[in-house]
């Protein structure tokens, strides 16, 4: 897409004043991206993609405001932040994406009001939810999602929620944290979330079990080569033969980044972005920063790759990458790029657990 | 004291007044006792590993036909027995026959006690028949969750009245492969890949379970319903399995069965290690089936070389074995052969694997201990031996394919072979018997059919 068609597009999205229209936006700029899905370069793609989806994302949470109001709850009793994570949060998100999403609010001035901030907020979510359905968002499946309690709440009550996952550590506790470590804003107060963040980053590097937890979790995808460097693929059933590019590939290799993000204290969410943040923290070198790089960019586009279904008009895609589209130049470079990711995956376990001792 | 011995001595006397006339009892005769009670145990172990296979095919397969897998086991081996009296035993054994076919002690009548210091005739057919319904339990794994229960007891009949008798006399019966010098201690040809290869012949006319293959042709994994089951079985199998191998030296006083125990050992420790690790190395996880079929793989394997191999090469017999298995039951898969229980790949391709390794591996010393063929080519024996495993494999192999097919054929056109789909998804449990193995578990099952 060239770029004045895109800010033209982007400008139609920030102006379009209901969900059919949001939707059919959404659908035209699918069509065009897809046609660019094989000249761009995939940075560039995952850029105009993110941007498109934070631009509708954005115009259903204004929309929703004046739905808010229009049914007689007023509008935003507090200042507050939409936050996304997941694939959204770090940028990444591909033509099909499920909402990972939180809301931050800021602590009311009297203790009386909080019930009915909370409310507002309560309804707000659930509400932006159906909207961003409608627009073909489906709910993510892990519950992680504004509408849910556990993920909207006061800065207050997240900072407090934060410390009692700190201090709990039990799986679904550690899982929730690195979630958070993800976060990134999309829409409404930036000060509310810089601190909501400044609140994770003080408390994560002080705590070494915590950290030894994370690399548990973070570890538990291994990356899909045998030990003699083969693919390792699907053996049974439709998928048999195709290539698990989300759980086998992609996630691992977010997963270990991530890790050395929070460790060294890296805040952006973008995996590419992280990575070159650490090789500027010194973290990694310049040599070890550019093979990641380049094999996270070749799985950004595998993952492009697995996207087809279309189920009851919402986006959706299995992460695998059928065998009918792996010949022999992917294969190699997919290898190539597991390679590293598994080299990656052993050395940040050594790094975390040799920082421990 | 001692007058409670000579009490108790008297009591036995009265309870036995023969002690008090049987002859004083010489070396000779105490020896001959105890190899004797050793091929009754043997002969014991064996038909124990019927529960072996009871819970392996059990374990193998899904809750709905468990009842039905297992009780028809029970079945055939007792059908089985009355059939290897009536016939088997005589086409096998029989003193009237050729180099093809054995003649003669049908519906047999053996003799009450020893004649001429060997194995008794009554107990030699104990052990026989408990080795001919292990190669029809063998069978059955081609039968697997689909079969009529019809089917089962007409193929009983045929199998082991003609079809496992005709091969047991063509290696074992002084038959034509036997003139030859084939070398196959205790059945890796007579009891498995007969087995394997009736079962192949089922597995192909039944074609597929409902639901193994999906249009596009990839295959689905239905997975047994208990893997425990499945490793006790494996491990009734391998402590039977002594029975079977060690229990075929007929006697222990030269202590030739503690050598051949030996090597079934190491057969099968090997097999179990190589097969848990190929699918570690190509599927990144290792996998429990596949190491538990290993196991028997390097077992079945051994079963034809335990008494003419060199430790050494009992264990690389079992690891090949071990490594084969995989590769036959991915092999057999992407044919679309659906094997349920893997008896394709256990029982023929270790089968085979077990025979051939005696044209390699087999040892002059060992050959000539046992006087039975020649040595292998890596013992300077040259391809002689080899080729005549070859040949028992190809013509066992073929004989037993080619009539099992035509008869399950047969079976197949004139009262129906596999049941219907209906009855198949509701299960063998409740189609064929009435009630279910596990009745409380599946009693939502019975809305299947909805």
């Amino acid at each position: 897409m060239r770029d004045s068609a895109r800010e033209k597009l982007l400008n139609r999205i920030g102006s379009a004043d209901g969900y059919p229209e949001l939707r059919r936006l959404r659908d035209q700029a699918h069509e065009r991206m897809e046609s660019l899905l094989s000249s761009m370069p995939v940075e560039q793609f995952y850029t105009a993609i993110n941007e498109i989806h934070d631009a509708l994302i954005r115009r259903v949470l204004i929309l929703t405001e004046s739905d808010m109001a229009r049914q007689g709850n007023g509008s935003p009793p507090v200042p507050y932040a939409y936050l996304l994570f997941g694939s959204g949060g770090r940028e990444e998100q591909t033509l099909s994406s499920d909402q990972d999403s939180g809301i931050v609010y800021e602590d009311p001035p009297q203790e009386e009001e909080l019930e009915q901030v909370r409310d507002y907020f309560a309804k707000y979510g659930e509400l932006t939810v159906e909207n961003l359905q409608k627009v073909g968002y489906p709910p993510c499946e892990g519950n992680v999602i504004s509408s849910n309690r556990l993920w909207c709440d006061s800065l207050s009550a997240w900072k407090s929620k934060l410390d009692g996952w700190f201090d709990r550590a039990e799986f679904e506790e550690v899982r929730y944290l690195l979630i958070v470590a993800d976060g990134r804003r999309v829409y409404g107060e930036e000060s509310l979330f810089t601190s909501y963040k400044d609140h994770f980053f003080s408390d994560t590097l002080a705590k070494p079990r915590i950290v030894k937890r994370m690399l548990d979790n973070t570890m538990r995808h291994k990356v899909l080569l045998g030990l003699f460097g083969q693919l390792l693929k699907e053996q049974y059933g439709e998928q048999a033969g195709s290539v698990d590019i989300k759980y086998g590939a992609y996630i691992p290799m977010v997963n270990a980044i991530r890790m050395m993000a929070i460790q060294s204290g890296v805040r952006s969410t973008s995996t590419l972005q992280r990575i070159e943040e650490l090789e500027a923290a010194g973290a990694v070198t310049e040599e070890q920063s550019s093979a990641l790089q380049d094999a996270f960019r070749s799985f950004l586009r595998f993952r492009l790759m697995t996207m087809k279904q279309d189920e009851d008009g919402l986006y959706s895609s299995n992460g695998m990458l059928s065998r009918q589209k792996l010949d022999k130049t992917l294969t190699e470079q997919l290898k190539q790029g597991l390679r590293v990711g598994k080299r990656l995956q052993r050395s940040v376990s050594r790094r975390v657990t040799g920082k421990l001792r | 004291m001692v007058k409670k011995v000579v009490s108790s001595l008297g009591g036995l006397l009265l309870l036995f007044p023969a002690m008090a006339f049987a002859s004083e009892p010489t070396p000779t005769s105490v020896l001959l006792g105890v190899n004797l009670l050793w091929v009754m145990v043997a002969a014991i172990l064996v038909i124990l590993m019927q529960g072996g296979f009871i819970l392996l095919e059990a374990g193998s397969t899904r809750m709905k036909n468990a009842g039905h897998v297992a009780g028809k086991t029970i079945f055939t081996v007792g059908l089985g027995s009355l059939i290897y009296w009536a016939v088997g035993y005589g086409i096998a054994f029989g003193e009237n026959g050729n180099l093809f076919i054995g003649l003669g002690d049908f519906f047999y009548t053996p003799s009450m006690t020893i004649t001429d210091d060997v194995v008794p005739s009554s107990l030699f057919w104990v052990f026989q028949c408990a080795f001919a319904v292990i190669s029809l339990s063998i069978a059955w794994g081609g039968f697997a969750e689909r079969a009529k229960l019809s089917s089962y007891l007409i193929f009983t009949i045929v199998f082991v009245g003609f079809i496992y008798p005709v091969v047991a006399h063509w290696i074992w019966g002084g038959g034509f492969l036997a003139e030859d010098g084939a070398q196959d201690f205790a059945g890796s040809t007579v009891v498995h890949l007969s087995g394997a290869m009736a079962a192949l012949a089922a597995t192909i006319l039944l074609k597929p379970r409902i639901g193994k293959y999906n249009k596009d042709g990839s295959a689905n994994q239905i997975l047994g319903h208990n893997q425990v089951f499945t490793a006790l079985a494996v491990l009734l199998l391998w402590v039977g399995w002594f029975g079977f191998n060690a229990g075929s030296a007929l006697g222990v006083d030269d202590g030739f069965f503690g050598f051949v125990a030996f090597n079934t050992q190491l057969g099968a420790a090997a097999g179990a290690v190589a097969a848990m690790l190929i699918t570690w190395i190509v599927l990144g996880k290792a996998d429990i089936t596949t190491m538990l079929n290993g196991a028997l793989a390097g077992l079945v394997a051994i079963t034809a070389s335990c008494a003419f191999v060199d430790p050494w090469a009992a264990v690389v017999i079992g690891l090949v074995a071990g490594v084969f298995v995989f590769f036959s039951m991915k092999f057999f898969e992407k044919m679309k052969i659906d094997d349920p229980i893997f008896a394709l790949s256990v029982h023929g391709a270790a089968g085979v694997l077990g025979t051939l390794a005696n044209g390699l591996f087999a040892t002059p010393e060992l050959v000539a201990y046992n006087g039975v063929g020649k040595a292998g080519l890596f013992y300077g024996g040259g391809w002689e031996q080899l080729w005549v495993q070859f040949l028992s494999v190809v013509v066992c192999g073929a004989f037993v394919f080619i009539v099992s097919f035509i008869v399950l054929a047969i079976i197949k056109s004139v009262m129906g072979f596999r049941v219907s789909e209906e009855q198949e998804i509701i299960g063998l449990d409740l189609s064929e018997h009435g009630a279910y193995g596990y009745p409380e578990q599946m009693k939502k099952g019975t809305n299947l059919n909805a």
